[in-house]
C-alpha cells in the first residue's frame, strides 16, 4: 500500500500548510470572539435559560417553571403592558418630530459655509455629553432654573410641576430625546443632501419648478436611503428607551414614564425576578430585533448600490 | 457662475439662531457653576459675579475627581487599545477568508449589534459575579471592550473589502509572513476606518454609565466619573453647588475631544449609524 512517496510528502507539506492556517486564523480571531462571547454572547444564552425558571438572581432555589414567566407576562403583567403603551407612544412622537426636525435643519443648514458649520456643530454637541450630566443638567433646569424663573417672571409655564404630572412628565422625555439626538439625525440628512447633484436642482428651477416641488420631486427620492437610516434608528432608539428614564425620570411620575426596557431593568434589580425579567427581555428582543434586521438589510442593500 | 443663493436664506437664519438656543441648558450649566446657591436663585439668568474656582477645587477635592477622572481616562484608553488590537486582526482575517467557520465566526461576533443591550445585561452581571470580577477595573475593562468589538469589526470589515488585495500578496511574495504582512502592510492602510472605530469608543466609553454601574455598582474604587456623580447627585435634593461643577469638569474632555475631531466624529457617526 506505498503510494507515490513524492504524492506523501506534498500531501505532507500541504498537511502542515493547512494546520499552519488554521492555526493562523485562531490567533487572529480568537482574541475578538473570546471578548464578545464573555461579554455578549454567553449572557445572551443564559437569558434564554433562566427565562425558564423562577429565580431571584442570588439563591440556590432556581424552580424550573416551563414557559410559566411568558404566560404570566401576558396574563397577570398590567404593568408590563402600560410600559409597552408608554414605549409606543413615545415612539410614535419622537420618531415624527425628531425626523421632521432634524431634516428641515439639515436642509437649512446643507452649505459648507462657516455659519452653517458652527449651527451644525451646536445642534450635534448634546449628541456627544454623558446620560449623566444630561439628566443631571435638565433636573437642574427644571427644578432650580424653573423656580427662579418663575420667582422673577410670574409665567406659569415655569410654575408647573413639569415632573409631577404623567403627561407633563411625557412631554420632557420627548423635548429631553430629541434634544440630545437630533443632532445624529441631522448629520445623516446632511450627508443624504450632499449626494443631490446641483446641476439637478438647476435644471428643475430654471424649468419653473418652485421650491415644495423641487424638494417633492428631487431632494426627497434622491436622499431616500438617509431617509430610511433615520427612521429606523429612530424607531430602534425609541423601542429602546432606557437610558434616559434611568438617570432622569425614573419611571415616574406614578410609573407613568416607564419604558418596556426600563420595566425589564427594574423586574430583576429592584424587584429581583431574574426569571421574569430575562423572559421579558427575550418578548423585548423579538420586537427590537425584527426592526434591526430591516436596518441591516436595508443599509447592506445601500452599500452595493453604493 | 457666482450666483449668490439667497433663497431658503430665512430658514437659514432662524435655524441659526436657534442653535444658538439649542446650546441654552449648557449655557446655563456654566454661568450657574460658578454662583453660590442663593445667586443661582436669585440671579439664574445673569453672569456670576466673579469667575471663582473655588467650587471647582473643592468638588474636584471632595469627591475625588483625581481618582474618578483617572479611572475613567484608564477605561477609555483601555478599551480603545484593546479594541484596536483584537478587532481589525479578527476583521481583516474573516473578511479575507471564505470558510465556513470564517462565516460562522462574524456571524457570532456581530450578533450583539442586533440585540440590544438590555435583553442580555442581566446575565452579564451574573456572569461578570461568578468569575469575580464585579466591582473591579479589569471586570469593566474586559466588559467595556467586549461592548465595543462587534462594531468596529462589522465596520473594519467592511472596509477591508475595499483595500486590494494585491499588496498582501505582493508582501507574501516578498516573503514576510503572515502577521508581518499584517502589521506592516495591513493595518496602515486601514488608518482611515481606524480612526473613526477610536472616535467612537472614546467617545462611548468615557461617557458610560450604564456599564459601570451594572460591572461596579457601588464599589468607590472602580467608579468612573459618570457613575459617581449619578449616585451622588440624582437624589432628590441635590447639592448643586458641587454637582454643576461637577458636571462641567466631566464634560470637558468629551468637548475638547468633539473640538479636536469634530469632523471625524461626525463621518464616524454616521458610518456607525446602523448599530443597532
Amino acid at each position: 500500500m506505498n503510494g507515490e512517496p513524492a504524492l506523501g510528502i506534498i500531501e505532507g507539506i500541504m498537511k502542515q500548510k493547512e494546520i499552519i492556517d488554521h492555526f493562523v486564523f485562531g490567533v487572529f480571531i480568537l482574541p475578538a470572539l473570546a471578548f464578545v462571547l464573555f461579554s455578549t454572547d454567553i449572557p445572551f444564552i443564559m437569558n434564554l435559560y433562566y427565562s425558564f425558571f423562577d429565580w431571584n438572581g442570588i439563591g440556590k432555589s432556581m424552580s424550573f417553571v416551563g414557559f410559566g414567566n411568558f404566560i404570566n407576562i401576558f396574563t397577570n403583567d398590567a404593568l408590563f403592558w402600560k410600559s409597552a403603551q408608554f414605549t409606543l407612544k413615545f415612539a410614535l412622537f419622537y420618531v415624527v418630530i425628531v425626523n421632521i426636525a432634524s431634516l428641515s435643519i439639515a436642509i437649512a443648514l446643507q452649505h459648507n459655509k462657516t455659519s452653517s458649520n458652527i449651527g451644525r456643530a451646536f445642534y450635534y454637541i448634546p449628541y456627544i455629553i454623558s446620560l449623566t450630566a444630561i439628566g443631571l443638567i435638565w433636573k437642574f433646569i427644571l427644578g432650580p432654573g424653573f423656580d427662579a424663573l418663575y420667582t422673577m417672571t410670574g409665567n406659569e409655564i415655569f410654575g408647573l410641576s413639569w415632573l409631577g404630572v404623567p403627561d407633563y412628565a411625557f412631554i420632557i422625555v420627548i423635548v429631553m430625546s430629541i434634544w440630545q439626538t437630533m443632532g445624529f439625525y441631522m448629520v445623516n440628512y446632511i450627508a443624504g443632501l450632499m449626494t443631490v447633484p446641483k446641476e439637478l436642482i438647476e435644471a428643475a428651477t430654471i424649468d419653473g419648478a418652485n421650491a415644495p416641488k423641487r424638494f417633492l420631486h428631487i431632494t426627497m427620492p434622491m436622499i431616500m436611503p438617509s431617509v430610511t437610516i433615520c427612521l429606523l434608528t429612530s424607531i430602534t432608539f425609541a423601542f429602546k428607551l432606557f437610558d434616559i428614564i434611568l438617570v432622569f425620570t425614573k419611571g415616574g411620575p406614578a410609573n407613568s414614564t416607564v419604558s418596556v426596557a426600563y420595566n425589564i431593568y427594574k423586574e430583576a434589580f429592584t424587584k429581583s425576578n431574574y426569571g421574569m425579567a430575562t423572559a421579558k427581555s427575550l418578548i423585548f428582543v423579538i420586537f427590537v430585533l425584527a426592526v434591526t434586521l430591516i436596518q441591516i438589510r436595508v443599509t447592506k442593500k445601500q452599500e452595493i448600490e453604493a | 457662475m457666482m450666483r449668490k443663493s439667497n433663497k431658503g436664506s430665512l430658514l437659514t437664519v432662524v435655524v441659526l439662531l436657534a442653535s444658538f438656543f439649542w446650546l441654552v441648558p449648557l449655557i446655563l450649566i456654566f454661568i450657574n457653576s460658578f454662583k453660590p446657591y442663593n445667586d443661582m436663585m436669585q440671579h439664574f439668568l445673569a453672569l456670576p459675579r466673579q469667575w471663582s474656582l473655588k467650587m471647582y477645587v473643592e468638588t474636584w477635592t471632595n469627591f475625588q475627581f483625581t481618582r474618578l477622572m483617572g479611572n475613567t481616562l484608564l477605561y477609555t484608553v483601555s478599551t480603545v487599545l484593546l479594541v484596536l488590537l483584537v478587532a481589525p486582526m479578527a476583521a481583516y482575517k474573516l473578511a479575507r477568508t471564505k470558510t465556513m467557520i470564517s462565516k460562522i465566526s462574524f456571524v457570532v461576533i456581530i450578533m450583539p449589534m442586533m440585540v440590544p443591550f438590555q435583553s442580555y445585561m442581566i446575565s452579564l452581571t451574573r456572569l461578570v459575579a461568578s468569575v469575580n470580577l464585579t466591582g473591579t477595573r479589569i471586570g469593566y475593562i474586559l466588559v467595556s471592550t467586549g461592548l465595543c468589538v462587534p462594531l468596529a469589526v462589522f465596520m473594519i470589515h467592511g472596509f477591508v473589502k475595499t483595500v486590494p488585495l494585491e499588496l498582501e500578496e505582493s508582501a507574501w511574495i516578498d516573503g514576510a509572513g503572515k502577521f508581518r504582512t499584517y502589521f506592516q502592510i495591513v493595518v496602515p492602510l486601514l488608518q482611515p476606518i481606524l480612526v473613526t472605530v477610536v472616535v467612537l469608543d472614546a467617545l462611548a466609553t468615557w461617557n458610560d454609565i450604564i456599564t459601570n454601574q451594572l460591572i461596579v455598582g457601588g464599589k468607590e474604587i472602580a467608579m468612573n466619573i459618570q457613575n459617581s456623580l449619578y449616585m451622588r447627585f440624582s437624589a432628590q435634593t441635590a447639592d448643586w453647588e458641587h454637582a454643576l461643577p461637577g458636571i462641567v469638569m466631566s464634560m470637558v474632555p468629551s468637548l475638547l475631544f468633539f473640538v479636536l475631531m469634530q469632523r471625524k466624529i461626525i463621518s464616524g457617526v454616521t458610518a456607525g449609524s446602523i448599530k443597532g
